[in-house]
């Protein structure tokens, strides 16, 4: 493998996205990250897709299997997956159709009069690390906002987020929406936060319930 | 007897250490700025000298220093037993516990001694407050629960069931609809008897709507209020102790700051509750456990640093139901933040599950060990800290009948030396670093992602403690006769 490739790997597994980045123990400030090692291999003529493949998927696969054994923690999961949506962004232009399969278009909301977002930041963080498109529409957002991005967007997936048991209600409310405008077959409709429950999720007619980031990302892919 | 009880401060933070932190929230408020939801906030704070950069609301040190000045140094609270009364005086402080809320559920015990948690409703309301008039150790009632009325109705309705249930100071905390304060002025007739929470920050550094513009109208009435700001750190604000610690008191000064220039001599309390970010798990808040026990704690400091009344939290448990480890967590969390000196402690009975749940019999329990904390911390002017944390918890789990194992000793052990002993340095260059850091992170845009990066190596120092749960189960026999004395079985 090429060194540069070989930087790209390891950059990705320390979670730096670019030369500001002062890495792990703080102390990386100026090197590399990501961003410039991913735009030097294009440079060198490596191919998008090998950079891809033989670099990016293979450093988030090591930083997965570190967490899988206790090594690395969500803050170093989080890192990583930065690296690879910035990564995917940078060459998903120039891919090749068939070069890259994207898991599906994602759309993530926290719901009206709700302003938590730290669950929901976490899990889009994630999603585009493992290869979803992400657009995170914010928090407290209107639920016909919610069904006009899906409907806009062809999104797959729609992620709802609510940590309050007066707000919870709107998932409902969107899911309802959602068959109104004949767009429920489309998409897939996942729920999470503290006040939700299998129970509530399958009442609603949610298809994915999340009981945290890791639960709803393993679900999603095990539905992939 | 006035209520409150005289404590022996225990310090974490030196007037050296808090003049450092100071100079980092300034440096923060001057230069990064506060982003603020309210043009009429906006408004005020430019004409007392503010100004407006990028999107953001940049308050001089002079005009925090002058706000710090002018700030009421004593509040009545008052009561409708006029032995209720609570004075708060920073000159003359003494420490008071209540009750804390909003919590959206009730645990409820059942034949079998088990609990099942059930939506809180009007009734809890009621149940709860008139448990709580008649235990000693809660000197005034903060909102546990709301009532399941329309939102209309909500806070005439808590006003009406607190007057009816309760002689003690009543903080009603939120009011859902602020067009209600004048009936609700009415109703209550004495101003004194009321006081409120307003969680109008939003972290990192935004004074959020409609939060806001309640506030001011609460100042406005010349009513006590607590500015309650609660970073978790990792998450919404740095992981470091210090970066924290800076970012809490620059988001609670904003808010002292614009209090003092809608009425000066604002009755404001300080409620800075810098807690963290659980990143081993799914990020949720660690309200508990030893370095947030610490960190709030040394909120304390602050506020005595600046000569503003302290509204302390305690004791909100991060486990679901009571248990030994709720115990341990809770008594720990006393004892700290009653040795802290703050004067006006909420959530400090019967919060569960960190803030989501409540449960009639962890407020009895709670305040059988809150009353065994005063006496412990009373007992001798000279009291040794570390001591009177071991005796507490070790005296707490006994009273439920629960055996301290070496191993169980180990780990509380450990957990008072986490609280007692920092492990960061506090210097100008650290000062300075998280100044950076947090102003980074708030205009990147994506300051949780920031801030849990950052978090990285802190986590590898062991900046979060990691211990044992005190295992087993607490013989609720007594806890649920006076249960059924007070409540009804």
């Amino acid at each position: 493998m090429s060194d540069t490739l070989e930087k790209i790997r390891k950059n990705v597994i320390e979670g730096r996205i670019d030369s500001e980045d002062e890495g792990f123990e703080g102390d990386m400030e100026g090197e590399p990250g990501v961003v410039e090692l991913v735009q030097q291999a294009l440079d060198e003529g490596i191919s998008p897709s090998d950079i891809l493949n033989k670099a990016v998927s293979p450093g988030m696969e090591e930083v997965g299997q570190r967490y899988e054994n206790g090594e690395y923690l969500i803050p170093d999961m989080l890192a990583a997956a930065e690296c690879v949506s910035e990564a995917t962004e940078i060459l998903e232009p120039m891919l090749l159709e068939g070069d890259v399969k994207t898991r599906g278009k994602f759309i993530i909301a926290t719901v009206e009069d709700d302003l938590h977002d730290i669950g929901k930041n976490i899990v889009s963080t994630l999603l585009r690390g493992s290869g979803f498109e992400v657009e995170d529409l914010g928090v407290g957002v209107k639920a016909d906002k919610i069904v006009q991005a899906v409907e806009e967007k062809k999104a797959s997936h729609l992620g709802l987020s609510a940590l309050l048991t007066t707000t919870m209600g709107h998932m409902e409310d969107i899911i309802n929406l959602l068959k109104e405008k004949g767009l429920r077959d489309q998409v897939k409709v996942c729920v999470g936060g503290a006040p939700v429950s299998e129970d509530f999720a399958k009442k609603i007619g949610a298809d994915v319930y999340g009981e945290d980031a890791f639960d709803a990302i393993h679900k999603l892919e095990k539905m992939s | 007897m006035a209520r409150g009880t005289r404590i022996k401060r225990n310090q974490f933070l030196s007037e050296n250490e808090c003049r450092l932190i100071h100079r980092g929230s300034c440096r923060l408020l001057s230069e990064l700025g506060v982003k603020v939801e309210s043009d009429e906030a906006i408004r005020i704070l430019k004409d007392g000298g503010a100004d407006v950069k990028d999107g953001r609301v940049t308050i001089p040190q002079n005009m925090v220093e002058q706000a710090v000045q002018q700030t009421a140094k004593k509040i009545e609270l008052g009561a409708r037993n006029p032995g209720n009364t609570i004075t708060i005086d920073v000159d003359s402080p003494a420490v008071h516990f209540g009750t804390g809320g909003q919590a959206l559920y009730v645990l409820h015990q059942t034949s079998d001694g088990s609990f099942t948690r059930k939506p809180a409703v009007t009734q809890d309301l009621i149940d709860i407050i008139r448990l709580c008039e008649q235990l000693d150790n809660v000197d005034f009632i903060t909102r546990p629960v709301e009532p399941d009325v329309s939102e209309d109705e909500m806070d005439m309705e808590k006003t009406r069931i607190f007057l009816e249930n309760t002689t003690k100071h009543m903080n009603l905390a939120n009011l859902v609809k602020i067009e209600k304060l004048p009936e609700i002025l009415t109703a209550v007739k004495d101003p004194s008897r009321i006081s409120f929470i307003a969680s109008l920050t939003v972290s990192p550094m935004n004074l959020v709507s409609p939060t806001i513009e309640k506030f001011m109208k609460m100042v406005e009435h010349g009513l006590p209020v607590a500015i309650s700001s609660c970073p978790q750190g990792g998450a919404t604000a740095p992981l470091s102790e210090v970066g924290e610690l800076i970012q809490v008191n620059a988001e609670v000064l904003s808010a002292v700051v614009l209090a003092n220039l809608i009425k000066s001599g604002a009755k404001v309390f300080c409620r800075g509750i810098p807690i963290t970010s659980d990143l081993f798990a799914d990020g949720s808040p660690r309200w508990c456990q030893p370095e947030s026990i610490r960190r709030v704690a040394m909120a304390t400091d602050l506020s005595y640093f600046y000569g503003i009344p302290c509204c302390g939290t305690a004791a909100v448990s991060d486990e679901k139901e009571p248990n030994p480890q709720t115990v341990a967590e809770k008594t720990l969390s006393w004892v700290f933040e009653a040795a802290s000196g703050a004067q006006y402690i909420n959530s400090a009975l019967g919060m569960l599950e960190q803030v989501l749940t409540v449960c009639p019999e962890q407020y009895i329990i709670d305040d059988k060990i809150i009353n065994h904390v005063r006496e412990l911390l009373t007992e001798s002017p000279d009291y040794n800290i570390e001591n009177v944390a071991q005796t507490a918890v070790t005296d707490a789990l006994d009273m439920f009948h629960v055996p301290v194992t070496d191993e169980l000793q180990d780990d509380l052990s450990n957990r008072i030396q986490f609280i007692l002993n920092g492990q960061e340095e506090y210097s100008a260059e650290a000062v300075d670093a998280q100044v950076d850091l947090i102003s980074k992170a708030v205009t990147s845009g994506r300051s949780s992602t920031k801030f849990m990066k950052a978090a990285r190596s802190g986590l590898r120092k062991g900046w979060l403690y990691q211990g044992q749960r005190a295992q087993g189960s607490l013989d609720l026999k007594e806890v649920n006769d006076i249960r059924n004395q007070l409540l009804g079985s």
